[in-house]
């Protein structure tokens, strides 16, 4: 039996090596960026008053992520107007807005929690949180490359947008007014449980400082 | 009005632009509009004609010259930045085009990626002279642009330029250095390219194709694609050349913003005496490589269930089924000498049990596929419910195999009558169990066989099915079939008690075991609870034992183990929500990359060997194989002699991507081992391996 087993082993190992040497070039799903329509990745990080939170802790709410570095010029455009105004409207529809700063120590962005108060407060910001990420743990999770790069999570925790702000990639104030407001559809979206038109758009900004 | 700090250096630029066109007092410079300066940046508008003819057409340029370090953007810029912008407030009938886009280069800074230049850049644009622009006049131009300047930090920046054009009856060129300027933009313009370009798109991976004259490993020494718009290709990401004679590859991660179809972009190419040049690519879709998508090739029938047999009976050697044959040759033990009747029937609801279990996963991975998840064999050790259960289980039948209480009896409320019945159930509730366990072990054979029966008609799978189970069954249903063998087994006495206790301990181990496996899947949490079980089964074990040895039977013993049992069902109701544990550390070992498709499709593009192991905590052939054979020294030399990339892909918890990678081979189950030479396509390996099968198939 033993000699049998052994001939069909080799025909089945040759079958399988010719199906494979047919399809030459493998691919398979292994995304290391988060993807549109599939959970979004689970993270833990505490904020500017200490405090943890966890994505899970959101489940039943939409969940708004933004990375941001309060001297990068883009960020400093969206602050303007902007972001404040998303963050109240997003407030007032129950949506939780966490900002990020992905920022490593002795990097432009970098900040500790009572700095990152400071600029909430000066800057009229309401964001549900401010997580901080010197580590870069949570943006090289979600794959952030920019300030701004805007996320939004449905309340099951199902990644919906992914990219810019608005379409107009400067550092123009004035263009706020003629771009489309990609992420601010999409988070309306979201909230109405409507499908997002354009779930993937580009991000555009300063690159986020992480650790190198 | 006070002087805004802005005006004052404005005005203080416009002094500065003056002082040069006065100090140098030739007049070419009026090629050259007023410099915006900043400490990065230096900007003028620039013409390559110093005087310009009615109707002529010529090149002007906004002119960047960086300080060092610092980087301008291309109309893609990448992740990160923008393009710059001009626009014009041209004098009447003078027209201006957009900007010609030099090649840009790529600057990768940490994990994002800007095509752009640096040192210095003319971004030039076609200026239309009018026809009646009378000689002697003069052509002003007034343009306002604004653009990003980055090293690590970016600096928004604008301008407002004048650049004043006198117009005279023959045309003189700028000065030789603004010339030179143009040329060395000229050099990055790209050229149409004479090739054919295609795209084909994996699931992650994205692959660009080449083809032409001209193209070969002596005049392409590196390569690298700028796609016009975003999102094409993951910027970052390296792209890996591959180059052959009249065609080249590139390999790399596909970007978020990819959509099949048309796509254009710019191929830079430096070539064998290091010299960079643009070429502009029309790609096509070009065929998909999605190897996943092909269906395995099936095999004949009979050659299916021929093999599903066999390894239903090889299944009987491996180490997941010994404990469960402990309990049959108990049981059987138990018999000898018995009524030759009972013996046989035995056999036949052991092979009963068999073959129930095996339809049932195959109707479970039937009703699956259909619900059109990829599921693999063995699949259901990936829930940590049912490792927890089983190892429970093995716990409980361990304690009864050493005496502490009895299957059967009062508490299954069952009359004396029907013990007869009792002992088939026991026969066929083995059958059950040596199949539920045995599934992660697939043996040779198996794979291919499950693998072509999925892709089947559900009858087929049925079929292979079964017949894998009448292999498993066979050494039993021979006993039943032929009871002169079973005679000849030892008498009853003594002996079997001890042989009865002795059993209990491949249950114990089979237990610990699959404690182990669930600290891979449902970590620090999961193993409490589980632990929290296995204390609780031990205690309704000894209620059990306690009430059916006592004389006077009392109630609390009995409510006591109900207690216990709910205790269970609800631990189980946890560990069901229970979440998987990211990653499986255990099955990785420090000289193993994880497996990941575009990883290797990126590998094999760079023409580097890659061994991928795919393995799982719950698949004892798996680490078997590890012990012996990947992890001695004479195999891992092997590979690092080889240059062989060593991948390892853990399905410890379900992995689409896995799963995946496996039918692509028709495979459903663990061990898989495949190797791929450089620059050919992948060997499979049995599932069994020995030091020789590994080193041999690496000197390919």
């Amino acid at each position: 039996m033993n000699g049998t087993s052994r001939r069909a082993m080799l025909r089945t190992t040759a079958s399988a090596a010719a199906l494979a040497a047919a399809g030459f070039l493998v691919a398979a799903p292994a995304l290391a960026a988060p993807v549109i329509g599939q959970p979004a990745p689970a993270f833990t990080a505490v904020d500017s008053k200490g405090k943890q939170h966890s994505l899970s802790d959101f489940k039943g709410k939409t969940v708004v992520l933004e990375w941001t570095n309060h001297d990068c010029p883009y960020v400093k455009k969206h602050y303007q107007a902007n972001i404040p105004a998303l963050q109240k409207q997003a407030r007032d529809a129950g949506v939780v807005w966490l900002s990020v700063i992905s920022s490593a120590p002795g990097e432009q962005g970098h900040v500790d929690g009572k700095k990152a108060d400071e600029l909430t407060a000066s800057r009229n910001a309401a964001p549900t949180a401010v997580l901080l990420d010197p580590q870069g743990t949570v943006g090289k999770a979600y794959d952030a490359r920019t300030t701004p790069h805007m996320y939004v999570i449905d309340a099951k925790g199902v990644l919906r947008y992914a990219g810019g702000i608005d379409s107009i990639a400067s550092a123009k104030l004035e263009d706020i007014e003629k771009a489309s407001p990609l992420f601010k559809t999409a988070m309306e979206a979201v909230v109405k449980g409507e499908n997002v038109a354009q779930a993937t758009t580009r991000p555009y900004g300063c690159n986020v400082k992480y650790k190198s | 009005m006070p002087l805004s700090l802005h005006t004052a250096l404005r005005s203080w630029h416009g002094f500065f632009a003056a002082l040069l066109l006065v100090s140098t007092s030739s007049l070419a410079l009026a090629a050259q509009s007023n410099v915006q300066q900043s400490p990065r940046a230096t900007v003028s508008l620039v013409s390559e004609y110093a005087a310009v003819t009615p109707g002529q057409e010529l090149r002007i340029g906004l002119r960047q010259r960086l300080a060092p370090h610092w980087h301008t953007y291309w109309k893609n810029p990448g992740d990160a930045g923008s393009p710059p912008s001009i626009t014009f407030n041209s004098p009447q009938g003078a027209t201006v085009g957009d900007i010609a886009w030099p090649g840009p280069d790529r600057f990768i800074i940490g994990p994002v990626a800007s095509y752009g230049y640096e040192n210095e850049i003319v971004f030039p644009m076609t200026l239309k002279v009018p026809q009646d622009a009378r000689p002697g006049s003069e052509l002003v131009l007034e343009a306002k642009a604004d653009w990003v300047v980055c090293e690590k930090e970016c600096i928004p920046e604008e301008g407002t330029f004048r650049l004043v054009l006198p117009v005279e009856a023959s045309a003189r060129d700028a000065s030789d250095e603004i010339r030179a300027a143009f040329r060395t933009a000229d050099a990055r313009q790209p050229q149409a390219s004479p090739w054919k370009a295609t795209v084909s798109a994996g699931e992650s991976t994205l692959h660009l194709t080449v083809e032409g004259e001209g193209i070969a490993p002596a005049t392409v020494r590196s390569a690298l694609y700028f796609p016009d718009s975003w999102g094409i290709v993951d910027h970052v990401a390296e792209q890996f050349l591959k180059v052959e004679e009249g065609r080249l590859t590139l390999a790399t991660t596909k970007g978020q913003g990819y959509t099949p179809g048309p796509s254009a972009g710019l191929l830079a190419i430096t070539d064998g005496g290091g010299q960079k040049r643009w070429f502009a690519l029309e790609l096509t879709p070009g065929a998909a490589t999605a190897a996943t998508t092909e269906a395995p090739a099936t095999l004949p029938l009979w050659q299916m269930a021929l093999f599903a047999f066999l390894g239903g009976l090889i299944l009987n050697l491996m180490p997941c089924v010994f404990p469960v044959l402990a309990i049959k040759a108990t049981a059987v033990a138990g018999m000898s000498g018995g009524d030759r009747r009972a013996v046989r029937l035995s056999g036949v609801f052991y092979t009963l049990g068999v073959l129930a279990a095996f339809m049932a996963l195959a109707l479970a991975l039937l009703a699956v596929r259909a619900g059109g998840s990829a599921v693999g064999w063995g699949f259901q050790f990936q829930s940590p419910l049912f490792v927890a259960a089983m190892c429970w289980l093995m716990l409980a039948i361990g304690l009864n195999l050493s005496g502490v209480y009895e299957i059967g009896g009062t508490l299954a409320g069952a009359g004396q009558d029907l013990a007869q019945k009792k002992g088939h159930a026991g026969s066929f509730f083995t059958g059950l169990l040596a199949v539920v366990v045995a599934t992660p072990c697939t043996a040779p054979f198996m794979g291919a066989a499950i693998g072509s029966a999925l892709v089947a008609p559900a009858y087929v799978s049925l079929v292979v099915f079964a017949t894998m189970g009448l292999g498993l069954a066979l050494p039993f249903l021979f006993l039943g079939i032929f009871p002169s063998i079973a005679r000849r087994l030892p008498r009853p006495g003594g002996w079997m008690v001890t042989l009865r206790q002795a059993m209990a301990f491949p249950m114990y181990a089979t237990a610990a075991w699959l404690l182990w496996v669930l600290a891979q899947q449902a970590g620090e949490a999961g193993l409490r609870m589980a632990l929290a079980g296995l204390v609780l089964v031990g205690l309704v074990a000894w209620l059990i034992g306690l009430h059916q040895h006592r004389a006077k039977k009392t109630w609390w013993p009995r409510g006591a183990a109900l207690a216990g049992v709910a205790g269970i069902a609800g631990l189980m109701v946890v560990l069901h929500g229970a979440e998987p544990v990211a990653a499986a550390a255990s099955t990785q070992s420090a000289q193993a990359e994880p497996y990941s498709a575009e990883r290797l499709a990126l590998l094999r593009a760079e023409g580097k060997p890659v061994f991928v192991n795919m393995t799982a905590a719950w698949c004892i052939t798996c680490l078997v194989n590890e012990r012996t054979t990947l992890s001695t020294a004479a195999v891992q030399q092997a590979m690092q002699e080889g240059g062989v990339v060593y991948m390892k892909g853990d399905w410890t918890n379900r992995d689409p991507a896995i799963t995946a990678f496996l039918q692509s081979f028709g495979r459903d189950g663990l061990p898989f081992y495949a190797f791929y030479p450089a620059g050919k396509g992948p060997v499979v390996l049995p599932p069994v391996l020995t030091q020789a099968i590994v080193t041999d198939s690496l000197k390919q």
